[in-house]
């Protein structure tokens, strides 16, 4: 495969925090960068909380762990992908979410290789715990690795 | 063996879904092809069993012969583990 992780992932878009919040407030810090990066539009962010509020909370693929999403190229201008990772539990309509992690596509297949080495790298116990203990820089080191 | 990992789109969590069925049966050593599809099409897709979230379930059990089982965390192996095992038990009762 030729897409690497650490093309889509930098200092900017991997966030840590360590606050109490409401996953709505999650979304939009997560979704923050690629805002300003002009990846994604407020609309994507928009759709993103209404894929939660309509479809309920599937989008929690593991304890912890939920990636946010919504249609493909509704508000999206380049596939991109951001990180939010608190320390504190966010309830997400009844599950617990500590790592949000935004999935921005422009079409149904230019974003596949990404979410394939996402699913990897989380899939390994070790690399889901480093990434749920939150330290920016054994992130960063995991996503550049891959 | 031929199971399909299905989610209303076919883009995202099914793909999430396979990676997840593919590990299961490597740990257990077991050969499985895996696909990942959206509902419409899985319902004219045969396999042996399918793998789809709660909320499809009965949908997609209408529409196919073989059996459908319920996932709710796509990325959770001990759950996709267990569902993976309950297909498995009934090959063995055969």
């Amino acid at each position: 495969m030729d897409n690497k992780l650490y093309e889509i992932f930098n200092e900017k878009n991997v966030i840590i925090e360590n606050k109490d919040m409401t996953w709505q407030e999650a979304v939009k810090i997560a979704s923050e960068p690629l805002l300003k990066e002009g990846k994604i539009t407020d609309v994507y962010v928009e759709n993103m909380m209404k894929n939660v509020e309509v479809n309920g909370p599937y989008m929690v693929l593991t304890d912890y762990f939920a990636l946010m999403h919504a249609k493909a190229g509704e508000g999206v201008n380049e596939v991109s992908m951001s990180l939010l990772v608190n320390n504190k539990n966010i309830d997400l309509e009844g599950k617990p979410v500590r790592i949000f992690m935004v999935l921005a596509s422009v079409d149904k297949s230019s974003h596949l290789e990404y979410l394939q080495k996402i699913s990897e790298i989380l899939l390994d116990e070790d690399n889901f715990n480093t990434i749920l203990h939150g330290e920016k820089e054994k992130i960063l080191q995991i996503l550049k690795n891959n | 063996m031929k199971v399909l990992a299905v989610c209303g789109f076919g883009v995202g969590s099914s793909m999430v879904l396979k990676m997840a069925l593919d590990k299961v049966a490597k740990d257990l050593g077991i050969k499985v092809e895996v696909e990942n599809t959206d509902l419409s099409t899985a319902k004219a897709t045969e396999a042996d069993a399918y793998f789809t979230s709660a909320e499809l379930v009965s949908e997609l059990e209408n529409s196919v012969k073989n059996p459908v089982y319920p996932i709710h965390k796509f990325m959770d192996k001990n759950e996709v583990k267990e569902q993976f095992e309950k297909y498995l038990a009934t090959l063995k009762e055969e």
